[in-house]
């Protein structure tokens, strides 16, 4: 390629060969600037804002502002422009007293019971207790992966429910972590598999206990629910009883989580509700 | 004429060295200052008051909340508020920013902070960290833009939850249903669980 061009130059006069080149670096070096420039572009805007330092200190606040408004504000709104992040809630006065009343379920009864139980229980019994409730719903994930053609993820799932269940102990153990071949891929549930067939979320939906939903994820969770072994537990109490602990013991490792969330918001339902799409939609992307 | 080959060459390199350098630039400067900040939360001689106080000393510089304020106002509504309310507006949220961040920190740094490959997008870089507890561990990631040849901090992404659209959502629904004045009386409210 090299010689060709050469060869090329040849063939010109010596002075064109110059002007050639010249042009030619030229032209790379515009390419260069658009592609990395864009970059750059806030120094030669500068000076504006320079300009605006010299004023009073109000005015230069002032004038920093409408910089901002024509510049970064401008070019980063657009990001949060969209209106994605609604969804329809025909059922809002239903759904904010369930989100009222999960709301008490968890300060007056998920929290305490989940705190006593964290002092009362070492961390690596807590431990155990979530692998073994994470081997046990791997049905649940290694078909959803299947679903929606993850492979290496199903086959991961698939490797991990051998290895934990074996050496592992019923799952207690997580020895298949301690390979980076076998690291646990994202959860997966229905409701993921329907949103990459394309179905829809329908409206925003808050069940008791269960908490926030949507209608699609809603019928994902029954699907959810058929392929969790302690759903076939014989009787229902004891099935029942089993699920509680699940819950417990999950909430005892994020005991502080919602109370943080809830400390920062300002219209706690309509934050929620936000959390739980745009949380939802970013496992979907995966 | 193979010198000047070679020279075009060597620049063609340094440019994508250098670009590389920007994105790095910016996980290079957020992981000193949560380095920075995590020492001051190990340090057990502090107050908590006091170690908040550096803490916010040290990681406010990189944060515009100014624009974080406005881009989780969004334009239309941000037009509409009048100067003061503008003013008013930036500190009441750049107060709530804080110490909901500071809440973040004091719960997950007790163990370990792992920083991802950052992703850069023309003037924006994100930088994926992953804060790890005792027991638990969260998905952080800081949205950066370049302004004026610094990195600024415009957007948190907790868990794949926006922060700025989080409240973006909050306040077009307070303000659908009632007044600025209603909207600055929330927000200066004392944060309650």
């Amino acid at each position: 390629m090299l010689s060709f061009r050469f060869d090329l130059f040849k063939f010109s006069v010596d002075g064109m060969k110059k002007k050639l080149f010249q042009g030619f670096l030229a032209f790379l070096f515009l390419i260069l600037l658009f592609s990395s420039g864009c970059a750059h572009r806030p120094e030669s805007s500068s000076s504006g804002y320079m300009s605006g330092s010299s004023l009073s200190q109000n005015e230069a606040v002032i004038s920093d502002d409408e910089d901002d408004l024509n510049d970064d504000f401008g070019l980063l709104e657009d990001e949060f422009e969209e209106e994605a992040d609604q969804i329809s809630d025909p059922l809002y006065y239903w759904n904010k007293v369930m989100f009222h009343i999960n709301d008490k379920l968890y300060y007056w009864a998920m929290k305490p019971i989940s705190k006593g139980y964290k002092a009362a229980t070492p961390t690596f019994f807590r431990r155990g207790i979530k692998n073994f409730f994470r081997n046990l719903t791997t049905p649940l994930r290694f078909v959803n992966c299947v679903l929606q053609g993850k492979g290496n993820a199903a086959e991961r799932e698939f490797a991990r429910f051998l290895v934990n269940s074996s050496i592992g102990v019923l799952g207690i153990g997580d020895p298949a972590s301690k390979y980076p071949k076998l690291k646990a891929p994202d959860s997966e549930s229905f409701g993921q598999t329907f949103a990459t067939y394309g179905i829809g979320e329908g409206f925003y939906i808050v069940w008791p206990v269960l908490g926030p939903s949507t209608l699609r994820n809603s019928v994902g969770m029954i699907g959810d629910k058929l392929l969790s072994p302690v759903s076939y537990v014989d009787p229902t109490e004891a099935s029942a009883g089993i699920t509680a602990l699940d819950m417990v013991n999950s909430v005892s490792f994020k005991i502080g989580d919602y109370e943080s969330l809830k400390k920062a918001s300002i219209d706690p339902y309509t934050a929620f509700r936000n959390i739980y799409l745009q949380n939802f939609r970013k496992k979907v992307e995966k | 004429m193979k010198k000047t080959f070679l020279i075009i060459f060597c620049f063609l390199f340094m440019c994508n060295t250098l670009l590389a350098d920007d994105k790095n630039d910016a996980k290079m400067m957020i992981k000193s200052k949560i380095d920075s900040a995590i020492s001051v939360l190990q340090n057990e001689d502090l107050k908590k008051e006091e170690s908040n106080e550096k803490i916010i000393g040290i990681v406010s510089p990189v944060f515009n909340f100014g624009l974080i304020a406005k881009l989780s106002m969004g334009k239309t509504n941000w037009q509409k508020l009048s100067s003061d309310n503008k003013k008013r507006f930036v500190d009441l949220f750049e107060n709530r920013m804080k110490s909901s961040y500071l809440e973040k920190l004091n719960m997950y740094t007790n163990e370990s902070i792992n920083y991802g490959e950052p992703i850069q997008e023309g003037r924006k870089v994100q930088v994926p960290t992953e804060l790890i507890s005792k027991d638990n561990k969260i998905n952080m990631i800081y949205k950066l833009y370049k302004s004026k040849g610094l990195w600024k901090i415009y957007d948190l992404e907790v868990e794949g939850v926006s922060v700025v659209k989080t409240y973006k959502t909050q306040f077009d629904e307070v303000l659908k249903k009632g007044t600025v004045e209603n909207l600055m009386k929330e927000l200066e409210k004392p944060e309650s669980e």
